[in-house]
């Protein structure tokens, strides 16, 4: 049991803190100090030093930079869930992750370092092509989300490193129609059974340019397939309906059997063929639900 | 006289302080010197403990097992059976059994010594499962059958009916493990005064743990105190469980001279606590040629876990609730309650009713199916009325108004409406359920077993206490028996003072369970009250007692479950309306309305409050609560992410109404309620769902994991 526990001033003594006793973040607390917690009565202990950055300055904020939207990792998710520049589904994401008083406390670093197969932030942002970027005392690196998150509960987070912004490309088009669905064990306060984010784009002449989907709760980590999205670029609205069979099958095969009881694999071949159907009918909303 | 209906809402007495955070629970009690204690548990659903290892304790940390039970004491929680054992000597029966305490100053420390106690097991095949236990895997550990009771009552000749019958119709409704998720876990605290032994417990009944434990140490119960603390929330689950805690910690603080405090974590009140019986219900029933059931033959089996505890008396309750709030001309019912190496079922909120009557609303809807009628028209048919012969060949002795309540939830509803438009399978479905409760104790276990006394002390200033053993447990006993003790006085209930009971003060009313509280309870407070209100003057100070009065006419045989086994009857009807999602198969529920007869309600806005929180916690029950066994924890589902219950968005607001029915032997007209409001919503919930999917259910819960598996 280690007892030392550090509360860094600003974004530079953190990272000294960190390169010299690896103490780990602790920025919501809410992964944390449930999982370390011990009985009635009892603090939670951890087995590493632990640094508190909730307050780090340098580490607030959602702002755009040329073409991508900047969240900094200590923002929480009810900041997401009201701020207008975030995308729409990573809005929605944020606002059903557990209840007001988690919104209030849980940040999208934390979200993201946890790793959790069940996370609902990384869905919605890996399918966006989100990066990563992540500081430390001596340099900076940045990665595509997909690849900083390795597993369940891993990470490519080196020790003297903290993650300091999510990067959300925005795409020159916009999508022609979104995506968003989590089922949670309940309305509330639920960890999801499944989540599941998509997006398709259009061209004038109503050819597909652009079409992305991923899972949460579906495998290891968040389940995306470029080249099952591949299938339907360049396919014409009408001919959609003939291609979903293949898109669901190929889509079936990214999930992991594991992970995934049949509920959570026909629950996704419901949606998807729904999404996919609605959304090359003519006239249907931006926003599919 | 009364200036207003004792209906009228008044603020609850315990409100503000609830609200506030300054009342006081057993955790927040501490006493110079006082130690914490940590279960030490059964890892092993059976087997013969071959040896305990522990580790070195510091000075000041000890462990309490059976061989700190002092001469004379016995090892066992008498609870209405005494099976239950304070702590395992040899064998255990179940994962999470009580082997010792582990005693000290530092919950930390505590913590890591638990952590290395290493008991090392032979291990037996275990049962889980009903029909595991009736199979008596890896051999009977009750008697050579498992069962720990077996009983059948007859009412009619079902045999001769069933060889005329038109049509037979057979069906199989089971119902699932439920946790109580009482906001407040269990907790409890031991200490000497004096020669004496003092519990603070989070309890229902202050009176039972007493007698529960006082053998353990070989006393009388007056010399074992039990202080009831404020409980935030109990549902059964505080019935008897809280001997569990009070036993092991009486004899820590006989053998240590010290206060020890036990406190149980979410994980612990979770995993390690008693549950609502897992049932099995069969049905064979009879129809005639114009549709009427003549016969039900009905087999009902209780998973009652590894010991028995009050599961003989869970059962009846069951078993005499069987055929719902029909009057069904001949029937049967056998009940039995079979033992398995599962943690203990015991008293949850509706004890055994709303079971059987979930089940016999599910069958009667799957008979009105094959009949092609609308089970309303079914249902309705055979409503009881007053007079009609009950299962146990006793009497309804009082007017049933099922029918006023009917046409409240069908006028708020729009069932008929819905029903004709909502086509089967269209996703949108709505369902009905009627139900009820027998107030009260079965038979004449008040005048028997019981034997209620309430106290009520005029102190100088004009002031009245309340001096009873019933407690306060969040479903507004206070408010309700402050207000029939002042409406009886002609005084402000400000001036009616309640405390929490302590056995050595206050008068033995019995158990706070069975919806008898004010029904039973209030009564008795109302005519001590009147008493004391002739005497009012004859002196400044003066106390009056008043005993339990059986109305005379309801004769009950306890021995042949022959006669009257309740004397009042609470009475519900539900309307649930859901829409389930076309791909998710989540359910949507859009509308929920229910009417009540309580007799006449002491606190309209209490009883909404029960009402509101009984059918939540029923819908839980049906949609959500999914329990499974765990080789691991006991059970697989422990701790508030994985144990679902509904949260204040899963449920719509709901239309609630009562029909005013006085019930003569009830303070005021009042009967009881706590119970009735959980026993129906389920089936109302599991009938609309059922429509709307077109598929026949027979079991709960339902998680849309299972509504896709009846799909496909
Ligand atoms: C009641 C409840 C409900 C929940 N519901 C959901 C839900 O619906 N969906 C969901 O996805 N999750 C849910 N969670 C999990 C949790 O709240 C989220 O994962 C949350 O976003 C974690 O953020 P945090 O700031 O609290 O993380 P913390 O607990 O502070 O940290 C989590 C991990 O991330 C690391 N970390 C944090 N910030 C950084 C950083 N800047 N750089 C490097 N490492 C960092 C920490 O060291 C730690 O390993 C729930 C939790 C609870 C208790």
């Amino acid at each position: 049991m280690v007892e030392s526990c550090y509360i860094p001033k600003d974004l530079k003594e953190a990272l000294r803190i960190r390169k010299e006793t690896q103490a780990r973040p602790l920025a919501g607390g809410t992964d944390l100090m449930v999982v370390h917690r011990r009985g009635t009565g009892v603090v939670p202990s951890f087995p590493w030093p632990v640094m508190i950055v909730s307050r780090l300055p340098q580490l607030q904020g959602i702002f755009t930079d040329g073409n991508e939207i900047v969240i900094r990792s200590l923002v929480t998710c009810s900041e997401i869930e009201k701020n207008d520049d975030v995308p729409y589904q990573v809005r929605k994401a944020a606002s059903l992750l557990g209840a007001h008083s988690l919104r209030n406390l849980a940040t999208i670093g934390g979200n993201i370092c946890n790793a959790s197969p069940k996370g609902d932030l990384p869905v919605p942002l890996i399918m966006m092509d989100a990066k990563v970027v992540l500081l430390s005392a001596t340099g900076k690196r940045i990665l595509p989300l997909d690849e900083f998150i390795t597993g369940p509960k891993k990470t490519a987070l080196h020790s003297d490193e903290i993650l300091t912004e999510i990067r959300i490309p925005v795409p020159t088009v916009p999508y022609s129609h979104i995506w968003y669905r989590k089922i949670g064990t309940r309305k509330a306060n639920a960890i999801s059974k499944l989540s599941m984010s998509a997006a398709i784009t259009f061209s004038q002449e109503r050819i597909v340019t652009d079409f992305r989907s991923a899972n949460g709760a579906s495998g290891p980590k968040v389940a995306r397939s470029r080249e099952v999205e591949q299938i339907l670029i360049g396919t014409h609205a009408r001919e959609i309906a003939n291609k979903i069979p293949e898109i669901l099958s190929a889509y079936d095969a990214i999930l992991s059997p594991h992970a995934m009881p049949e509920y959570r694999r026909s629950s996704t071949r419901r949606m998807l063929h729904y999404f996919l159907t609605k959304a090359a009918s003519e006239d249907c909303e931006r926003i599919i639900i | 006289m009364r200036q207003t209906p004792i209906g009228n809402p008044i603020r609850r007495v315990d409100a503000v302080a609830k609200a506030a955070g300054t009342l006081k629970y057993v955790a927040d009690y501490h006493f110079d010197d006082m130690l914490y204690a940590k279960m030490v548990r059964s890892a092993v659903p059976r087997g013969k403990i071959l040896s305990i290892d522990l580790p070195d304790l510091p000075t000041g940390y000890y462990f309490i097992s059976h061989k700190d039970i002092p001469e004379g004491g016995k090892n066992q929680l008498q609870m209405i059976k005494s099976d239950y054992k304070c702590f395992a000597e040899n064998e255990v029966r179940f994962i999470g059994e009580t082997i010792g305490l582990l005693v000290g100053p530092d919950r930390g420390e505590l913590e890591e010594l638990l952590s290395k106690v290493d008991i090392s097991y032979e291990t037996q095949p275990y049962s889980v499962t009903i029909e595991e236990g009736l199979e008596c895997k890896g051999g009977p550990f009750v008697g050579d059958d498992n069962l720990f009771c077996d009983f059948t009552i007859d009412k009619g000749d079902v045999d001769k009916v069933f060889k005329n019958a038109d049509r037979i119709f057979e069906d199989e409704i089971r119902t699932g493990w439920q946790e109580h998720v009482h906001l407040e876990t269990n907790g409890a605290v031991a200490l000497c005064e004096g020669d004496k032994f003092v519990i603070y417990v989070s309890a229902q009944c202050p009176f039972y743990v007493r007698k529960s434990i006082a053998g353990l140490i070989n006393r009388p119960y007056e010399d074992v105190i039990v202080r009831q603390t404020a409980t935030g929330g109990a549902f059964g689950g505080k019935e008897h469980f809280p001997d569990v805690l009070a036993g092991p910690l009486l004899v820590a603080t006989y053998t240590i001279g010290k206060p020890v405090q036990l406190i149980f974590d979410r994980f612990e009140d979770s995993a390690y606590s008693v549950k609502r019986h897992p049932s099995r219900t069969r049905f064979k029933t009879a129809v005639d040629d114009k549709g009427n059931i003549i016969a039900m033959d009905i087999d009902v089996v209780y998973n009652a876990g590894g010991y028995e505890s009050c599961s003989y008396v869970v059962l009846q309750r069951g078993v005499f609730h069987a055929t719902g709030v029909y009057n069904i001309p001949n029937s049967r019912v056998r009940g039995r309650a079979v033992a398995t190496n599962t943690f203990p079922s015991d008293a949850f909120r509706g004890f055994g009713a709303p079971q059987t009557l979930f089940a016999v609303e599910t069958h009667l809807n799957h008979i009105a199916d094959s009949l092609h009628i609308d089970p309303l028209e079914l249902k309705r048919r055979h409503f009881l009325k007053k007079g009609d012969v009950t299962v146990t060949n006793g009497h309804i002795n009082e007017n049933v108004v099922l029918p006023e309540m009917l046409q409240q939830v069908l006028d708020q509803s729009g069932y008929p409406e819905k029903v004709r438009t909502y086509e089967k399978g269209s996703y949108k479905g709505i369902g009905i359920s009627f139900y009820n409760h027998g107030g009260a104790f079965t038979g004449n276990g008040e005048q028997m077993i019981i034997k209620a006394k309430v106290r009520l002390k005029k102190n100088r200033n004009g002031t009245v206490d309340l001096l009873i053993g019933s407690t306060e447990m969040g479903q507004g006993l206070q408010t309700a028996l402050i207000k029939i003790v002042a409406d009886a006085l002609q005084i402000d209930p400000k001036y009616v003072r309640y405390p929490n009971p302590d056995t050595s003060k206050v008068a033995d009313s019995g158990p706070t369970v069975a919806s008898r509280s004010t029904m039973i309870v209030g009564k008795i407070a109302e005519r001590a009250a009147l008493s004391l209100k002739e005497r009012w003057n004859e002196s400044d100070e003066l106390t009056v007692e008043e005993e339990y009065e059986h109305p005379e006419g309801f004769p009950w045989d306890q021995a042949t479950f022959q006669g009257d086994a309740y004397i009042g009857y609470g009475w519900g009807a539900c309307v649930v309306e859901v829409e389930v999602d076309p791909l998710t198969f989540e359910v949507n529920t859009t509308g929920i309305w229910s009417s009540h007869d309580v007799g006449v309600a002491i606190d309209e806005l209490v009883v909404h409050g029960q009402v509101n929180g009984g059918i939540i916690q029923s819908l839980g029950y049906a949609a959500m609560e999914k329990l499974d066994f765990s080789q691991k924890t006991g059970f697989k589902q422990v701790g508030l992410s994985d144990y679902i219950i509904p949260t204040s968005m899963d449920f719509p607001s709901q239309r609630c109404t009562l029909v005013e029915n006085p019930y003569e032997y009830g303070p005021s007209g009042a009967k009881g309620m706590g119970e009735l409001v959980f026993n129906g919503a389920s089936a109302a919930y599991v009938d609309a769902v059922s429509r709307a999917v077109n598929r026949p259910i027979y079991s709960i819960p339902i998680p849309p994991e299972t509504i896709t598996e009846l799909i496909s």
